[in-house]
């Protein structure tokens, strides 16, 4: 690997710009995908954007199942996002239908319509599961070998009444 | 020494440095007055860079040339309109009598480019901020023209450099022009399209205005040049109504040249935080109502004044 691609693989790893659909979610995941974006959250220290414009987004964040309404238009903002694009399925109906599942209009999980690139389930999937989805798939731009999470802290949580 | 002087210091690596500099340093102070870290202090060049290495749509209705040549004007015109803008000393790099004016003319050029732009891709969002862009031009011109003018006006000389010379042997008169120089703020923001009034581009309501269809490299520079065009606007300001320790050594005077400018963008980030955006006709009301009658009243005072001071 040249080393302009290797400065550019950086750039895209520290710049991803997002922009959300929604194909029929309950708003459930939407409202976590916002809830994500907050300062509270400050995903702009990773360099995350939410962008207006398809043009302008390397990360299209797509939540709810498809549906027979929604396929079409799903697929023309994903042909207006410009190369290299990248999707994310956030909650389980986006991965897989979830309960709509089987529904008259429903045609399953978003990879029914255009190819994913990682899966986020949940109910509605959590802010940090997101940020981890999202940084999983970046790290997986980069070749180099990614470094095994810290072993989970054992916590003594004191049961709530 | 003169290509130097273009290329390199003070020329566009400089401003392409200090362009990607003071973003950082505007994203970063709008972070923390909301409480949150914000971005590290590689992110503008890491978001040009990805921009430059992204695939490059041109719509199908969009005429090709023009769409792919208006950023490059943008650019362009922002950065000659840099060279004629004293530093940190009284001299320009290239200096005439009526630079002064041209220099206002080059910053019309960009603006001008994002209704070009945003008509070219001939998409519904972008013609909308097109228009947009256009109708604040309408809006903000004329006082923003009328505030940097009058202290020239003052100072008997229509060239950036003789201007800075004036005030930096008057500092008092300087003082005279600060009505000018909030007027000269406020347009400023129309100027570069920052909130309040950053309308044409209200992600909210018309997607990204003009840059709606933009993507990739011609994004990218368009990005660059509004960040250049937030330095030489800062620079302008600078020169014309701060115009002090300008006779200082040179080092003393470039880290004082970088505060001014860093006050510049520290002003547009606070309003960046603390305001919304207004609507388009409420800020074409605002400009010709209370901006155009206080730039108009700095011309009265700097003419009346003038009289007293000529013999």
């Amino acid at each position: 690997m040249g080393l302009i691609q290797k400065i550019v693989t950086w750039a895209r790893i520290k710049s991803p710009w997002v922009i959300h659909f929604n194909t029929g979610a309950c708003n459930a995941c939407d409202i976590e995908v916002i809830d994500a974006l907050t300062p509270r959250y400050d995903l702009e220290r990773f360099g995350v954007q939410l962008k207006g414009s398809p043009r302008h987004a390397d990360v299209m964040v797509v939540s709810g199942p498809v549906t027979r309404q929604s396929r079409d238009r799903l697929k023309r903002i994903y042909d207006q996002l410009a190369e290299p694009k990248f999707v994310v399925a956030v909650g389980t109906c986006a991965c897989s239908g979830g309960v709509f599942q089987g529904c008259y209009n429903v045609e399953g999980g978003i990879d029914q319509a255009i190819p994913v690139h990682a899966y986020i389930p949940g109910c509605a999937a959590r802010p940090e599961a997101i940020i981890d989805g999202v940084v999983k798939l970046l790290s997986s731009l980069d070749p180099k070998p990614v470094a095994a999470p810290p072993a989970e802290p054992v916590e003594k949580e004191a049961a709530s009444a | 020494m003169a290509i130097f002087n273009i290329l390199v210091f003070p020329g566009i690596l400089f401003l392409v440095a200090a362009g990607l500099w003071f973003e950082f340093v505007d994203r970063r102070m709008y972070a923390r007055m909301q409480n949150r870290q914000g971005p590290p202090w590689f992110q503008p060049l890491a978001d040009f860079i990805k921009l430059l290495a992204k695939e490059t749509i041109i719509p199908e209705d969009a005429n090709p040339r023009l769409f792919a040549a208006m950023p490059v004007l943008a650019l362009t015109a922002t950065i000659c309109a840099f060279f004629y803008i004293p530093l940190w000393n009284t001299t320009a790099l290239f200096s005439f009598q009526g630079d002064a004016i041209v220099v206002m003319y080059l910053l019309t050029i960009p603006t001008m480019t994002f209704f070009l732009a945003g008509w070219y891709s001939t998409s519904l969002y972008s013609t909308l901020g097109a228009v947009r862009s256009l109708t604040q031009l309408f809006a903000y011109e004329i006082p923003l023209f009328m505030a940097v003018l009058a202290p020239a006006m003052l100072a008997n000389d229509w060239s950036l450099a003789g201007i800075t010379k004036f005030y930096a042997a008057h500092p008092l008169l300087a003082l005279l022009n600060l009505p000018a120089f909030c007027v000269a703020m406020v347009t400023l923001l129309g100027k570069l399209e920052k909130v309040p009034f950053d309308i044409p581009e209200a992600e909210t309501e018309i997607v990204a205005g003009a840059f709606t269809e933009y993507a990739g490299r011609h994004l990218a520079l368009f990005r660059l040049a509004i960040d250049i065009e937030v330095i030489v606007a800062g620079s302008l300001v600078a020169a014309i109504f701060l115009p002090f320790g300008l006779t200082l050594p040179w080092w003393l005077g470039i880290i004082i040249y970088l505060l001014k400018i860093t006050l510049v963008v520290a002003l547009i980030a606070i309003m960046r935080t603390i305001m919304a955006r207004l609507r388009i006709e409420q800020m074409v009301n605002f400009c010709w109502k209370f901006l155009a009658p206080a730039a108009l009243a700095q011309l009265m005072i700097n003419l009346v004044v003038k009289g007293f001071l000529q013999p």
